[in-house]
């Protein structure tokens, strides 16, 4: 249950008025229709979108950017050098719009970036961030995060939860971060008038049909399948490009480079896949993993296995971006209930 | 008529059985209706997982590649389009002619999965099948069905479509179509961009290029991408870095597109594999329409024709002096 | 003593040509023996032949910030391995309407025709293309130096 600090309404045609004000004080990242639709900085309210079930891209761009400087050099210091972060870093930022599978994610991520050892880079945006989800109540049919034990109306991995009601938006914080906020921008919302959370089991039964496959002791069932030939056609189909993994809100592999121009440079780290062909290749020329089937097979045994096996979770919140953009159509539920059912060893 | 699945199904069992291919490349269906997934057999015991219907856009002949060295002539199934790139594959010598065995398919049409749903306001759950019904499609519902004009939800690939029939196999299923109606001027999409102003065009391509997430999906899809070490993977030297400011992005678009001239067929696979919705047929149909003006070459047709950028006329055009 | 209002200072292109060996090059040897005037806005590189320049390295140009890029090569027909600038000729025709697509101006790229004896035409077309590309301004991709 949602230990549930602070609830209020707002009126659907003040919203745009809010986010124009959170615009204003917070470096603001909200859905944005363009191509599709992504998260991206907004300056006013007006540029957000709310006709959308999840962005393409996940925000974790926002915590573990895609290019991100790590420091810069230079041979003299007039030109900046050392490893101070730049003003972005220090910004406060708001993502309105998470989704309640891409909020756990990051909970996920903090068991990397915050675990055995502390990445001063995430966790100093992590700590600067107010999360403001909006609840899923007409979900994609790629979708399966109850799979996972999330609730698409609930707003446990967020400071603030906005749930459309019908009329009007349920505003609920469950952390201190997200309360201060709405004390903060007070004016702008109201009292509740007692009919919400019947408005709300109302709007819940379009959750009713969601995918939620068994994934008990799936690590244990995914061990006897690393030899064997259930990978190989899977491999085959597999194009080897980085959608699956980029698109994905719980991949965080990267890359380190430097950079360097004629008077300094700098070190940036970005995002790579597992599934490109030289991402375990040696500088010997050797390759632990040399073909796609390898690749996929570790990609499968990373999430449902290896993760599991470090960190207690499954590394999937079911959000079925893999599923809806991979151009071969691999599809991760088929997988799952391959492996739970024991089709997979029988292959 | 159109082929319908059955009889590629029992084309394929009596290829196994004859002994003309040990291993078939073609369709199945995907993780709903509106999707399909390729499919690999071994055997024929199989080929009653093979479908054929309007949702089969990929470009199969890429995994040609991956058959080099296998015992045995693998079966493959080809649109159009798709018997174009193998084409292109033969003149490059990337495939041994003899050891492929070709099932032509004559298409008249893909749908775009993202327009039909718009077109006929439903969701993906609704559909049960999607058929081929002349100038139409004939769309299943759990509610009924629908019929809807192709040219409204049509790929943007067959809407200029030339070669609807293959240009090469050894066995065509399904009745030949020699044009397709809606076809019209292909390139009128690129002159309306060649007539915008350069700043337009700058600020248009950078916008869409700024986009992109490098993903390299467009690359790993295409089927005439097909080197063993691409110039982008390479160390030394190293021509883009994995940052994905826009000044690489558009390093690795251009080049590709320049990689590709001469051998893009306009699949459009590339755009279809696309995450981010970046209009990427737009600039291999450019170099396609340069190709076509300046040297009188179209890709894809005739496997004796020299790739353009590979061979020279010395009355070639001067612009340069 | 800092100044810290900015100067407005004259727009000065960078320039790259790629001079092959045999002709280009000896053609800008020969403009510099002879006294010939010219912007020096133009950094020559020295390849063997022009048909050696493959289309990554003009793109690669381009995106790094440099204003124009150039190829000077043989005339058609007296190429030093025979075929290399009629290689070099479709290839150009194809990468300039290539990048004038995508909003690089045709000016930025070109490809010339200049021989040992043309010292006179190399420094006038370096004097051309530096004037074209100055008019033009800054190459508007790229977005840092």
């Amino acid at each position: 249950m949602v230990r549930q600090t602070k609830s209020r309404i707002i009126e659907k045609n003040r919203l745009t008025e809010l986010l124009d004000k959170l615009a204003q004080d917070y470096y603001l990242i909200a859905p944005v229709r363009d191509n599709n639709v992504s998260f991206r900085r907004v300056g006013s309210g007006s540029e957000v979108t709310l006709d959308y079930i999840n962005p393409v891209l996940s925000p974790k761009n926002a915590f573990f950017p895609q290019t991100e400087t790590l420091f810069r050099f230079s041979r003299d210091d007039s030109r900046g050098s050392g490893t101070e972060p730049g003003a972005e870093a220090d910004r406060e930022q708001v993502i309105f719009g998470i989704r309640p599978c891409d909020a756990r994610s990051l909970r996920l991520m903090d068991m990397v970036f915050n675990g055995q050892y502390k990445d001063s880079y995430y966790l100093n945006r992590r700590e600067k961030t107010t999360l403001i989800g909006l609840a899923c109540f007409d979900p994609a049919e790629t979708c399966f995060c109850p799979t996972f034990g999330i609730d698409p109306a609930s707003g446990e991995d967020v400071d603030i939860l906005f749930s459309d009601i019908g009329d009007r938006y349920l505003v609920e914080a469950s952390t201190e971060k997200g309360a201060a906020l709405l004390d903060r921008f007070a004016k702008f919302f109201a009292e509740l008038r007692g009919d919400e959370e019947q408005l709300r089991e109302a709007r819940k039964a379009g959750l009713a049909g969601m995918k939620k496959l068994d994934v008990k002791a799936i690590a244990d069932k995914m061990a006897p399948l690393y030899e064997g030939d259930y990978w190989e056609s899977i491999g085959m189909k597999c194009l080897g490009c980085g959608i699956c993994t980029y698109l994905c809100p719980t991949c965080h592999c990267f890359d380190i480079a430097d950079v360097s121009l004629d008077e300094g440079g700098e070190r940036f780290r970005c995002w790579d896949s597992c599934m490109f062909p030289e991402f375990t290749l040696m500088a010997s020329g050797e390759n632990p993993r040399p073909n796609r089937k390898a690749r996929i097979q570790q990609r499968f045994f990373h999430k449902f296995k290896y993760f599991h096996d470090r960190n207690g979770e499954l590394a999937c919140v079911g959000c079925g971006r893999c599923l809806r953009y991979c151009p071969v159509n691999i599809d991760i539920t088929q997988i799952i209930e391959d492996v739970t059912s024991g089709k997979a060893g029988n292959e | 008529m159109k082929a319908t699945s059955e009889e590629v199904q029992t084309s394929v069992k009596k290829l196994f059985e004859d002994g003309s291919i040990g291993h078939f490349i073609g369709y199945e269906t995907g993780s709903d209706s509106l999707h399909v997934t390729p499919c690999f057999l071994k055997s024929g015991q199989a080929a009653s997982r093979l479908v054929w219907n309007p949702l089969c856009a990929n470009n199969l002949s890429k995994y040609l590649l991956d058959f080099k060295n296998v015992e045995g002539k693998v079966g493959i199934m080809v649109k159009g389009c798709d018997s174009r790139s193998v084409v292109e594959l033969l003149k490059e010598n990337q495939i041994d002619r003899d050891k492929v065995f070709i099932v032509g398919v004559p298409c008249s049409g893909i749908v775009d999965r993202e327009k039909l749903l718009e077109v006929l306001g439903i969701s993906p759950a609704e559909v049960v099948a999607v058929e081929d019904d002349g100038d139409a499609f004939l769309v299943t519902l759990k509610g009924g069905t629908q019929r809807v004009d192709k040219e409204k939800v049509l790929r943007g690939e067959c809407l200029v479509c030339k070669y609807p029939t293959p240009l090469v196999y050894d066995v065509l299923l399904g009745e030949a179509v020699s044009s397709l109606p809606w076809v019209g001027d292909d390139y009128s999409l690129i002159k309306e961009q060649e007539a915008l102003s350069s700043e337009e065009k700058a600020l248009h391509w950078n916008r869409e290029l700024s986009q992109c997430i490098r993903c390299y999906a467009c690359r790993n899809i295409c089927p005439v991408c097909t080197c063993p070490e691409c110039i982008f993977d390479k160390k030394a030297p190293r021509w883009i870095t994995k940052a994905n400011d826009v000044s690489e992005n558009l390093v690795y678009h251009l080049v590709r597109a320049f990689h590709v001239a001469g051998r893009c067929i306009d699949c459009g696979e590339c755009e279809r594999a696309c995450p981010m919705n970046i209009p990427l047929r737009s600039l291999n149909k450019k170099v396609e329409k340069d190709l076509l003006e300046l040297f009188d070459y179209t890709a894809g047709i005739d496997v004796e024709q020299q790739p353009p950028l590979t061979t020279y006329q010395v009355g070639d055009l001067d612009e340069f002096l | 003593m800092q100044d810290s209002k900015e100067v407005q200072t004259e727009f000065k292109p960078k320039i790259l040509a790629f001079c092959c060996n045999w002709c280009a090059y000896a053609g800008a040897d020969l403009a510099g023996v002879s006294r010939f005037q010219m912007p020096t806005d133009v950094r020559v590189i020295r390849v063997m032949c022009s048909g050696r320049v493959p289309p990554e390295l003009i793109i690669r140009a381009l995106a790094n910030g440099l204003d124009g890029v150039m190829i000077l090569g043989c005339h058609p027909g007296e190429c030093h391995y025979s075929e290399g600038n009629y290689l070099t000729r479709r290839r150009a025709h194809v990468l300039k309407r290539l990048l004038s697509y995508i909003g690089i101006e045709p000016e930025r790229f070109q490809l010339r025709w200049v021989s040992a004896a043309e010292g006179a035409k190399f420094s006038a077309v370096v004097k051309e293309t530096t004037d074209k590309i100055t008019a033009l301004g800054p190459n508007r991709w790229v977005d840092k130096r």
